[in-house]
């Protein structure tokens, strides 16, 4: 009886399910077949239908697209939420263009866009991270968009010093994408502070040391830090620290090879900071086995006076914490300068980690790359900008005015802090190559727990540079 | 719980009662056993129930003022697409079910009863199968499937699934085959029962524990499974479970009690599936074992 | 005897031609695919150089393969102990008539192997956490705070760590297995088995283990293969850290062909995975081959 039900059930689900895969796998599959004509048809008519900024595009068809704001990350992240945005009204205004999309998280959209390049597969149009310019360029996967970027309507308004990440070779591979966030931000509550006997936040570590002292008596961590994901030391808070003991010409060198050594003295001496620092007691004891979305809970509940992290955390602590006391406390600093650190002061790590790319297979089809091309355009010019820096105040590739009286302080403190209060320098893993971050990643962790010392760390990091870049 | 065999262990109740120490220590520890895994189920439940900040501030509580918004959220968001990777989860699922307990149950049971030169070549075979590292294998995958045009399609996570299943399915009937007697099959011959005949209708019913022990293990990994569908599976229409769940975490913060939602969710079918039948298949081990 | 039950070969080739077809397509071209990359230096890309053995010379060399190799020796043996050797006494405790509640054992027993193994990861890392974790909770409350630790950030310890949550998950696999197979063993063998009260263990290992261990061995084989190849607990856990104290061999190779995008010497890793496995699970079979025939 039982098993007659059951088998009942399983053979009409198999029908039913097998029928519904058959069926919804059809239409996709058909359709290109379906428009093929029409491009063709398109394409002779080309020269003529040349007139892309009225929002008339030639191309008839399929686009395919990979990015990482899913959904998910869009509520309270203000870059995501306006390249969703941006993209939904390009589809909408683009009827005839069939925009494939295909939405990983971040974490999954990394291996599977390295899958991809590897079986050189990419879709027409995604985003390139920094990192893999060179390499992906030297591939030929990705199309040389220099001339792309001069044509653009918004090339006027384009901060220039966003596009370091993208270069190979004299040539630009990508249009930066989302928004220019800080990667290292001292998050305090200036009312814990004061107690502690500091008006702000210390500028030199020493005081920060100082500080331990009274936080520990009221059994409070001085700062919050989260590294168990392991990218968390190293773009939050070496490449700050580094550019203080070696300044950016070292950095560029390290990035266009020439000659720059991972071995050279300052950066040694910022790594033996960056150890005597997680060895003080100022970080939160299990600062390796959390992530920053813990760390950062604990300067919202109050166990941490204060929190470094990036402008997501910050995005998220604004969120949570409005409407509460901390709310109006929070403040925002620099990381103090560490002694000895002679090369730069006020810095802070901040760009565009990722950019619009197109496939380099798009060279041929000039209707279909006239329609990518245009698409990058609106995900990283006026459109986007306007919607960022009016709903979050917050800025990317385009420059867009931001009216800042719209925004209430805590907005308006950390859009000075990122945009004019410091100085910008660079974001380490936003170049070279993923493999030399890989293992120095993983050896800032030994290195912190004390299994290694900051002179093994930067020969491994060397010899990593060398065979891999 | 199985009638017969608590019937046969009442009868000799006398030697738990000689023994309380071991009574005790035995059920004690089972206890805690069976709690520590049911503890997830509900550690998830009551979690799912909170909102994202009060779980990232108390992740062990229970919630203060329960909340529905995380199953309202996740049932009315169309670009979570639950419903369709709902529906792509079970049809992979029990299409590859189906093949894996056919043709592990054949080649089991060819394998353990009829010796022919290559037999144990093909059995080495499939123990390489489970060897296979599957994550450092994903580009390689890819490339393969790709160029044979039969990725990103409604079958393309079947094959895959039955074929890392198959190894698992071939051993447990290989083994369980040849720890029951010959004789039935004998005499099926002797009566001129043909090979087909003698491997569905009397092989395959003594079988029954095995297989479905193959079918309850192997619902859950290909249901669970996510490596291959995030490399094979590009279309959102066309993606299972674990894929969809991958939209609720972003590049810097999760929602894990709206991912606990969706999870309970996807899970619920399986879960109940696995509750109603886990009694019958559990009874008709116990049950074919008396028969023995 | 054989011959009565013999089918034609054309038969017999004819049931396996599909299976097998099936499960070579799937499993091995890829692997063969891996092997044919490994003697490239490929860094993703329609390019790639031939560099015959170098990326195995490489392997050989590289410290932190053999490290995880350690690490997946070490997840081995605490599995085939804590999992098979767990689920085969609980099985038999529930099939005695010492335990109430079978069903309930039998049921919730099984519940951690439905969950995804990235969850279970997860809510072991909430037990573990140092502030807020069940472990060090539990700790202050039988007044041993002081024995509170950062757990996953304890070089020594992270290894134990993180195989408690991966033996755990699994005991109720194994439970159903062993349990289907000890029910095709006469009742009567348990019921003399009992009766003798004292000397039950020893009919455990003198009656039970004999008669199911095709089904025993099959256990260890798929114990081994699968904690050779472990991945997703640790990488939601720890990432393979403190430094590469929790490294697995799987992990290692994701790593290099995803975050360090070397799919050469990636593949060349699966390879290395590959045959490291076969050489355990040889050493296994031969292990408890000699100890079968002691017996």
């Amino acid at each position: 009886m039982n098993k007659k039900l059951l088998s009942t059930v399983l053979a009409t689900m198999l029908a039913v399910s097998m029928l519904a895969g058959c069926g919804k796998t059809a239409a996709p599959a058909e359709a290109p077949k379906a428009e093929a004509p029409k491009t063709e048809a398109a394409k002779t008519e080309a020269p003529k239908a040349d007139d892309t900024k009225a929002g008339k595009l030639a191309y008839k068809g399929e686009i395919s697209i990979m990015h990482f704001s899913t959904s998910e990350e869009s509520q309270g992240n203000g870059g995501s939420d306006g390249f969703r945005t941006t993209l939904a009204n390009w589809i909408k205004a683009h009827p005839d263009i069939k925009v494939n999309e295909n939405v990983l998280a971040n974490d999954k959209y990394k291996p599977q866009i390295a899958t991809l390049a590897a079986a050189n597969d990419l879709p027409d149009v995604f985003e390139l991270q920094g990192m893999n310019t060179k390499a992906w360029a030297k591939q030929g996967l990705i199309m040389d968009m220099t001339d792309i970027i001069k044509k653009s309507p918004y090339a006027d308004k384009y901060d220039q010093s966003k596009f370091y990440p993208f270069v190979a070779d004299g040539k630009t591979y990508g249009l930066p994408v989302l928004t220019g966030g800080t990667c290292t931000v001292v998050v305090y509550d200036s009312k814990a502070w004061k107690e502690a006997g500091f008006e702000k936040f210390p500028e030199k570590w020493e005081d920060v040391l100082k500080a331990k002292d009274y936080f520990q008596s009221k059994k409070k961590d001085t700062i919050a830090f989260g590294n168990s994901g392991k990218w968390q030391m190293n773009s939050c808070f070496l490449s700050t620290v580094g550019d203080r003991f070696t300044g950016s010409d070292w950095f560029h060198s390290i990035v266009e090879k020439k000659g720059a050594k991972f071995t050279d003295k300052a950066f040694i001496d910022a790594l033996k900071f960056t150890k005597d620092a997680f060895a003080s007691g100022v970080f939160n004891k299990d600062f390796n086995a959390i992530n920053n979305e813990e760390a950062r809970e604990y300067y919202i509940n109050g166990s941490a006076a204060a929190f470094i992290g990036g402008n997501w955390d910050v995005s998220y602590i604004q969120a949570t914490l409005k409407g509460k006391p901390l709310y109006d406390t929070t403040k925002f600093a620099v990381v103090p300068q560490p002694a000895g650190a002679t090369a730069s002061t006020n810095t802070q790590n901040i760009g565009l980690g990722f950019a619009m790319s197109i496939n380099n297979k798009l060279a041929g089809q000039a209707d279909k790359l006239a329609a990518a091309t245009d698409l990058c355009y609106e995900l990283t010019g006026k459109p986007f900008a306007e919607y960022v820096g009016k709903k979050y105040a917050l800025g990317g590739l385009t420059k867009a005015d931001v009216d800042l009286s719209a925004f209430d302080q805590f907005t308006k403190d950390f859009y000075n802090y990122q945009y004019v209060d410091t100085k910008p320098v660079d974001i380490y893993d936003s170049f070279v190559s993923s493999a030399v971050w890989d293992v120095l990643n993983t050896d800032l962790q030994s290195m912190t727990n004390g299994k290694i010392t900051p002179e093994e760390v930067a020969a491994k990091a060397q010899k990593a540079y060398e065979s891999n870049y | 719980m199985a009638n017969e065999y608590t019937r046969v262990a009442g009868k000799k109740s006398s030697s738990f009662t000689n023994n309380p120490i071991l009574f005790i220590f035995f059920n004690g520890m089972l206890m805690i056993f069976s709690l520590s895994c049911i503890f997830p189920l509900i550690w998830m439940f009551y979690s799912s129930l909170k909102e994202k900040r009060v779980f990232n501030a108390d992740i062990i509580g229970l919630p203060k003022d329960p909340t529905m918004s995380n199953y309202v959220n996740v049932l009315t968001n169309k670009d979570y697409h639950i419903f369709e990777s709902v529906l792509n989860s079970f049809r992979t699922t029990i299409i590859s079910l189906v093949l894996i307990v056919l043709f592990g149950f054949i080649v089991g049971y060819i394998l353990a009863r009829i010796e022919f030169p290559g037999n144990r070549l093909i059995y080495a075979i499939f123990l390489m199968g489970v060897l296979i590292p599957i994550h450092s294998l994903l580009v390689p995958i890819y490339v393969v499937f790709n160029s044979l045009d039969i990725a990103n399609k409604w079958y393309t996570l079947i094959i895959p699934y039955v074929s890392f299943a198959l190894p698992i399915a071939v051993f447990l009937v290989e083994g369980y085959v040849k720890s029951i007697p010959i004789s039935m099959e004998e005499a099926a011959a002797i009566d001129g029962s043909s090979f087909t005949r003698t491997l569905f209708s009397i092989i395959g019913p003594m079988c029954k524990p095995i297989l479905a022990t193959v079918a309850i293990i192997q619902t859950f990994s290909c249901w669970n499974e996510f490596s291959f569908a995030l490399v094979l599976i590009k279309d959102v229409g066309l993606q299972t479970v674990p894929l969809a769940m991958t939209q609720f975490t972003g590049q810097f913060t999760s929602d894990y009690p709206k991912i606990m939602a969706a999870m309970l969710i996807t899970m619920m079918p399986i879960v109940i599936f696995y509750f109603i039948f886990s009694r019958q298949i559990i009874e008709g081990m116990v049950a074919g074992a008396v028969k023995g | 005897m054989l011959s009565a039950i013999r089918p034609k070969s054309r038969v017999i080739f004819g049931y396996l031609l599909i299976p097998i077809v099936f499960y070579v397509f799937a499993v091995f071209v890829p692997l063969m695919t891996a092997a044919f990359f490994s003697f490239f230096n490929w860094k993703g890309g329609p390019n790639k150089t031939f560099n015959g053995v170098e990326n195995y010379l490489t392997l050989l060399k590289d410290s932190v393969f053999w490290q995880s190799f350690g690490h997946n020796i070490y997840l081995v043996v605490a599995s085939i102990i804590g999992q098979i050797g767990l689920a085969f006494i609980f099985v038999l405790i529930i099939n005695s008539k010492l335990v109430k509640f079978k069903g309930i054992h039998r049921t919730f027993g099984f519940f951690p192997s439905t969950i995804a193994a990235v969850s279970i990861g997860f809510i072991w890392t909430m037990i573990y956490d140092y502030k807020r974790g069940l472990l060090n909770w539990f700790l202050a409350l039988i007044g041993n705070a002081e024995a509170a630790k950062v757990w996953l950030n304890d070089e020594k310890l992270v290894m134990l760590l993180v195989s408690i949550p991966l033996v755990w998950q699994w005991i109720g696999y194994y439970m159903v297995i062993i349990l289907s197979a000890i029910s095709s063993i006469d009742k009567e063998i348990f019921e003399v088995s009992e009766l003798d009260g004292a000397n039950a263990v020893q009919q455990a290992l003198h009656i039970i283990i004999p008669l199911i261990k095709n089904t025993l061995l099959v256990c260890v084989t798929l114990c081994v293969a699968g904690n050779m190849k472990a991945f997703d607990h640790i990488w939601v856990m720890t990432k393979g850290g403190p430094g590469n104290e929790s490294m697995v061999m799987a992990l290692y190779g994701y790593n290099i062909s995803f975050a360090q995008q070397n799919m050469g010497y990636g593949s060349a890793i699966s390879v290395g995975i590959f045959i490291a496995s076969l050489l355990v699970i040889a050493g296994t079979q031969f292990i408890v081959k000699l100890v079968s025939e002691k017996n």
